[in-house]
């Protein structure tokens, strides 16, 4: 112990950092300290010799639900950290800067766009939520002094991405080209990231998101992304596990919002449903701002089904509870993330009782950093934080972090945070990166009890797990032959 | 600029297969480079696009025009040369106008004609998306790839046609690359695979990953390899792809995939991608430029810059056995590459730090008996 941290002080020494500010220290550990040394050592041609992230599988997928699972592929992705090969580690930092500039993509404003599926509809709420996280996370720097090596504040630059069809990409272009931020943090609903994120890997620009549970987010092999909230598909392996491992339902039927976030966000329950036998019995797509779905509530009444499947917002998610109780179905409702939410409860009422969510993070664990987080919270916003306050809080700290210790250089900033040896330790609980730079962290199943929810670990509720295979699929023997 | 010299001296072959003769490709051992010390607007080189004589290069801050009789800088133009965007991603010619189309992005779109800049964007016409990746002339059409759908231009009529997922197979609209050969439009679409649209019959087609996910590419030559596609090229009758992911060429009745564990690929992170034939195409490649040179036989020319020397180097690869290197005084600027054109027996690389012209007097097509092969420039 002794040793690395004499050893993680030569190396501050040898990278310069001596004379730096005391409080830039204490943001570098060692490991950082070595990366920081790597990668200010190359030119413009040069890629440093940065370890890259190695998985063993792809998102710890069970044997018995990867896909094509009789099959050895030619070919697996994602297990292998890409890196960035460019020049960009040799751009000198600018000479003069005023404020040191983040931008902050997300739905703010309701609008109408074609992207997202016709009017937005209350994606806008947990937009703002995500804001006010970033917001106090920025506030908190700068009363810390801002950035260090300047004194100068940071400045978090807002856009809104709720507007016309993939205004996402214009808001990064401004953001890259003539605000000049250092790296975004952004945003919530899948088509509008994936506009973004193909902006931010040619204007080569770091995008972290905290809001966008797409499965498919990291799955593009770019390497300037990465994601600090657990997705819809660790968030579906447990449901799934839950509701057929443990509970042993024969018959699931789902009712999802038509847009890209419910067509996405089911995909991993119906094929872990299908590669576990019991493929899903029904699925029912709606219209977002519906407030009939009699149509679809008589179909999966219908197919006789054992549990229902919610994927959509809040509240559709609690008028479509209410009118399925109304119309005799009583079966448990199981749902998405964004179901813990105060207007989902608030709509559903005591119907809201026994309603089980997926979580990606335990709201109710016993942290420090979150005690001090929700207080501070409170104390700027007048109100409770919830799972994208608290993610986008994590997510823009790591970045504030990044650009404190790797200077103002887009590439570093990427740098420090790819090669980051340990977890981010989040508010919402340890952040660890996968080798495609996704939140591996623990996902939980949230109950709505005694008016109030109440957050599982796997553990807890003892839902079993299918093997997890400790070899790349390439390599490794057919299930039959291990 | 820097020279790519000629002579023996200067160009080092390292024999690393057999000894005895092989048939090998064409290797370009004449390469000259382009940075803002030659007079480009910016090092962060976008996009190029040979015409005759003309040389355009789009960069992350302008356009510029190089005189290929000279080889010299000619001309620059910026946002205050009346260049409606500053990053310049996609350059396409009209044969019939000599017009220039440019793809910016962020900007929409810009015709120079006359020396004129005429723009078009999301609110002034029926550009569906400001962001433009891909640019191509197709008869009297300009079509643009953006990242919300496609849009085509008559420059005849003045017409707009919006393509999206309401009138065309995109199960994603995030297109990426548009090229056009033969009658066939093709797009290469994030997403969505590659779609190809027969000018004459107005139909579609869609070339999706047959596995249909994204963690795996179940089978070798199914399909196309992934279906986050970031380029497309037709020519004789074969439809040539790049994606992130690795490669794939499908004649019509067979696909091959491509990656780097079985080729001369330099990486399968692939930016973009240009073919010479059914035979031959090139790669743009986070890590230098991959040349599938003969299909036939998997033979390529793996084309990097040593870091350290700053020499330029080639491998000739068959299958992933290392057959020969080719060390140059002067090879490619940066392994970085983000862009390509091929015109007549000269290559053009747009890098991330300048630009690389390949001369090729004496290009041979295929393979043939070596050394003279491997030497190339006349040697």
């Amino acid at each position: 112990m002794i040793a690395k941290l004499l050893s993680g002080l030569l190396l501050l020494a040898g990278i310069g950092l001596t004379e730096e500010d005391p409080r830039l220290r204490e943001l570098i550990d060692p490991d950082t300290a070595e990366i920081l040394r790597r990668i200010h050592a190359v030119d413009a041609y040069t890629v440093p010799d940065l370890e890259l992230r190695k998985d063993p599988n792809y998102a710890r997928t069970p044997a018995d639900i990867e896909p094509y699972s009789g099959v050895r592929p030619y070919k697996e992705h994602f297990l292998l950290q890409m890196q960035y090969h460019g020049p960009g580690r040799a751009k000198p930092e600018p000479e003069h800067v005023d404020t040191v500039k983040i931008g902050f993509l997300g739905p703010i404003i309701p609008t109408v766009s074609v992207a997202t599926g016709g009017k937005s509809h209350d994606e806008e709420t947990i937009g703002i939520k995500m804001l006010q996280g970033a917001q106090l996370a920025v506030e908190e720097a700068n009363a810390k002094g801002g950035y260090f090596r300047r004194n100068i504040p940071f400045e978090l630059v807002v856009s809104n991405d709720n507007g016309l069809w993939g205004s996402s990409g214009d808001e990064i272009i401004k953001m890259a080209y003539k605000d000049r931020v250092w790296a975004i943090l952004g945003s919530i609903d899948g088509a509008n990231t994936h506009i973004a994120i193909r902006v931010a890997l040619k204007a080569e620009l770091v995008m972290i998101t905290s809001g966008d549970t797409d499965p498919t987010f990291i799955e593009t092999n770019i390497p300037w992304v990465a994601r600090v909230i657990s997705d819809d598909r660790q968030q579906a392996y447990l449901l799934v596990d839950y509701m057929i491992r443990k509970q042993d339902y024969k018959r699931i039927g789902i009712i999802r919002s038509s847009n890209r976030y419910g067509r996405f966000g089911v995909r991993e329950v119906k094929d872990s449903c299908r590669r576990l036998g019991r493929p899903v019995v029904i699925e029912m797509a709606y219209r977002l701002g519906q407030d009939d779905y009699s149509l679809q509530i008589e179909r999966l009444k219908a197919a006789k089904l054992d549990a229902v499947v919610h994927w959509g917002n809040p509240r559709e998610g609690a008028i479509i509870l209410k009118q399925m109780r109304a119309m005799g179905m009583d079966q448990p409702f199981f749902a998405c993330d964004r179901t813990i939410s105060k207007i989902f409860t608030d709509a559903a009422g005591d119907l809201a009782e026994g309603v089980i969510a997926a979580s990606p993070w335990n709201p109710d664990r016993r942290d420090p950093k979150l005690e001090r987080f929700r207080e501070a919270f409170r104390k700027r916003f007048n109100e409770e934080p919830e799972t994208y306050a608290a993610h986008a809080y994590d997510g823009m700290n790591l970045l504030i972090w990044a650009i404190q210790v790797a200077g103002l250089n887009r590439a570093k900033i990427r740098d420090v945070i790819a090669a980051r040896t340990k977890p981010w330790p989040g508010v919402t609980g340890d952040i660890p990166f996968s080798a495609a730079m996704d939140d591996l962290g623990e996902v939980f199943l949230a109950r709505f009890e005694g008016g109030r929810w109440r957050y599982y670990s796997r553990e807890d509720l003892q839902v079993p797990r299918g093997y997890i295979p400790p070899r790349d699929r390439v390599s490794r023997n057919l299930p039959t032959e291990d | 600029m820097a020279w790519g010299p000629i002579g023996l001296g200067l160009v080092s072959l390292v024999l690393v297969a057999q000894a005895s003769a092989l048939d090998l490709p064409y290797v370009y051992t004449r390469w000259k480079q382009f940075t803002v010390a030659n007079g480009l607007p910016d090092d962060h080189i976008f996009s190029v696009k040979s015409d005759g004589w003309r040389l355009w290069v789009g960069t992350e801050n302008g356009l510029a025009l190089i005189d290929k009789r000279t080889w010299k800088v000619v001309r620059t133009w910026k946002e205050e040369d009346g260049l409606p965007w500053r990053v310049i991603t996609a350059i396409d010619v009209d044969p019939k106008t000599g017009d220039v189309w440019l793809g910016l992005f962020g900007g929409g779109l810009a015709r120079f004609s006359g020396g004129r800049f005429d723009h078009f964007h999301q609110l002034n016409s029926g550009l569906v998306n400001n962001v433009v990746y891909g640019v191509a002339v197709e008869n009297d059409n300009i079509w643009a790839a953006t990242t919300a759908g496609a849009s085509r231009y008559n420059t005849v009529t003045g017409e707009w046609t919006i393509f999206t997922e309401k009138n065309a197979p995109m199960e994603e609209i995030w297109n990426y690359g548009v090229h056009y050969r033969d009658g066939k439009v093709h797009l290469a679409v994030w997403g969505s695979g590659v779609l190809e649209y027969d000018v004459k019959t107005g139909r579609w087609k869609e070339y999706l990953d047959p596995d249909g996910e994204m963690e795996i590419d179940l089978y070798r030559d199914d399909g196309i390899v992934h279906v986050i596609v970031t380029g497309a090229a037709y020519v004789e009758n074969t439809l040539w792809a790049s994606s992130y992911f690795g490669a794939s060429r499908y004649d019509g009745r067979h696909w091959r995939g491509y990656y780097n564990q079985d080729s001369g690929l330099p990486s399968d992170f692939i930016n973009n991608i240009r073919a010479r034939s059914a035979n031959e195409a090139w790669f743009a490649t986070d890590k230098g430029v991959g040349v599938i040179t003969d299909y036939q036989t998997n033979t390529w020319v793996a084309y990097t810059m040593d870091p350290k020397t700053r020499r330029g180097r080639a491998e000739v690869y068959r299958d992933r056995e290392l057959l020969r290197i080719v060390d140059m005084e002067v090879g490619i600027p940066h392994n970085f590459i983000i862009n390509l054109d091929l015109d007549g027996n000269d290559v053009f690389v747009a890098t991330a730090k300048g630009l690389g012209v390949g001369l090729g007097e004496d290009y041979y097509a295929g393979l043939r008996p070596e050394p003279r092969a491997v030497a190339g420039g006349g040697q």
